[in-house]
């Protein structure tokens, strides 16, 4: 592979000296046609294999974003993989929801795309075998075509199962509901309360429901659940309880990424990436307040 | 108290099975979320909440960051969930919670304290951040 590499290393040079000063060593007049010919066919292979590094590097690129990495990541593992195979001018301007990607200098094609990346979930494994991947390649084991190989079946990694993701929601529900003072009965309560609002998380409001909306009902239905609970004698402690079970809508990617980004000078991404993670923690409240009012109502005005 | 920190430990685990955290990290995240809690309810024996919370985020930013140079991945993925315990989630509810039953006083009260806590976490990882790499790699003997 090394050796390979080596060679096109080599190939790359002759181009390049061939662009430079295709007239210094100008054949007879009967040869030039064919010269030219082969110039123009190597440097369209040139064109061809930059245009292969940047897309690749531009699927590293969107993998990592669209998962969860920092801004800055992004950015640093585009330039490695880019320089790593030889594309000098290729750069690249980050955003929290796109890529801009231009390449092209005397010596190299041009080439320019935009790629735009909606925010969706967090999936942290991906972003490490991305980093892995581009560590490994830093050590010369892939070519280009492996390395697109190797990025396209991390883009198709399995997600976790939903029962899991359930399951687990649950069990941080009443994990944290005993770390804020509650005791057994409310833990059982926050259990109940974080299985039906993962499931609310995955089947309503994930597929169908914006942010705010979405965040809204989430906080409201936690509180409901634990308020019913609470009423039918579930729980000593409603407040634990619900506190608990909000903490699965709470945005801790979106506000530990944004604070990491404004940290490295990525004003606009981190800027937008709090307002996300402000915006989330609004609608939560708004949604307990509205669902507690509410609650009150059934209970004739006593304050739960 | 050791309780606490076993549910902030499982808590943590549980959630960054949420963000998909490769299984053999999770060790790791408990740990952090673990230890991040424990350095929390000790210091608030003695401090402000807030102090507590930058405290606190300082350790498990370090400790995140110690195992990134380790482990050989990004830092966070520790990180994420290992914050989670410190995270004002009780701040959001109390606010709520007392705007609500028209006691303004308390929720603006219980806002600002959430609103310090947020900056105290802020504050904490970005101090941290700022370590460069090479120190974290010299103390773990990895080149």
């Amino acid at each position: 592979m090394n050796q390979s590499w080596e060679k096109e290393k080599q190939r790359e040079n002759g181009a390049q000296v061939e662009n430079v000063s295709p007239k210094k060593n100008r054949p007879k007049a009967g040869n030039m046609l064919w010269e030219e010919n082969i110039c123009q066919r190597e440097t369209e292979e040139e064109d061809s294999r930059e245009k292969e590094v940047l897309e690749t590097a531009l699927l590293a690129g969107h993998i990592l974003l669209e998962n969860g990495a920092e801004i800055s990541r992004v950015e640093e593992t585009f330039d490695r993989i880019c320089r790593h195979y030889g594309v000098k001018s290729g750069s690249a301007f980050v955003l929290s929801n796109g890529i801009f990607i231009t390449a092209g200098s005397e010596l190299e094609g041009y080439f320019a795309k935009v790629q735009h990346i909606p925010v969706s979930g967090t999936h942290l494994n991906r972003v490490a075998a991305v980093n892995q991947l581009s560590r490994e390649m830093e050590e010369g084991r892939y070519s280009i075509g492996q390395l697109k190989e190797a990025l396209d079946s991390i883009k198709n990694m399995p997600e976790k199962r939903k029962a899991m993701k359930v399951l687990a929601s649950g069990v941080g529900s009443a994990a944290f509901c005993h770390l804020f003072g509650g005791d057994g009965w409310d833990m059982a309560a926050a259990l109940l309360a974080g299985l039906l609002l993962y499931g609310y998380i995955l089947f309503v409001s994930g597929p169908y429901l914006s942010k705010i909306v979405g965040n809204i009902g989430g906080g409201a239905l936690v509180t409901f659940v634990c308020g019913f609970c609470f009423l039918a004698g579930l729980g000593n402690h409603l407040n634990f309880m619900i506190i608990g079970s909000i903490m699965p809508l709470v945005p801790g990617v979106a506000f530990t990424n944004g604070i990491r980004d404004i940290a490295d000078g990525d004003y606009i991404s981190g800027a937008v990436r709090m307002l996300d993670a402000i915006l989330v923690f609004f609608c939560i409240a708004i949604g307990v307040g509205m669902a507690i009012s509410l609650l009150t109502g059934f209970t004739g005005g006593v304050p739960l | 108290m050791m309780t606490s920190v076993l549910a902030a430990m499982v808590g943590t685990v549980a959630f960054s099975l949420l963000f998909g955290v490769p299984r053999k990290y999770y060790p790791y995240c408990g740990m952090i979320g673990g230890a991040g809690w424990l350095v929390y309810s000790l210091a608030v024996l003695r401090w402000a909440p807030e102090g507590a919370a930058l405290l606190a985020t300082i350790v498990v930013m370090l400790l995140s960051r110690a195992a990134a140079v380790w482990q050989r991945c990004p830092a966070t993925i520790f990180l994420i969930s290992g914050i989670f315990p410190l995270v004002p989630g009780a701040g959001i509810y109390w606010t709520s919670y007392y705007i609500v039953t028209d006691q303004l006083n308390l929720a603006l009260h219980t806002g600002y304290e959430a609103v310090k806590t947020a900056v105290a976490i802020v504050l904490g990882i970005v101090f941290v951040f700022e370590i460069p790499q090479k120190v974290f790699r010299k103390l773990l003997g990895k080149r």
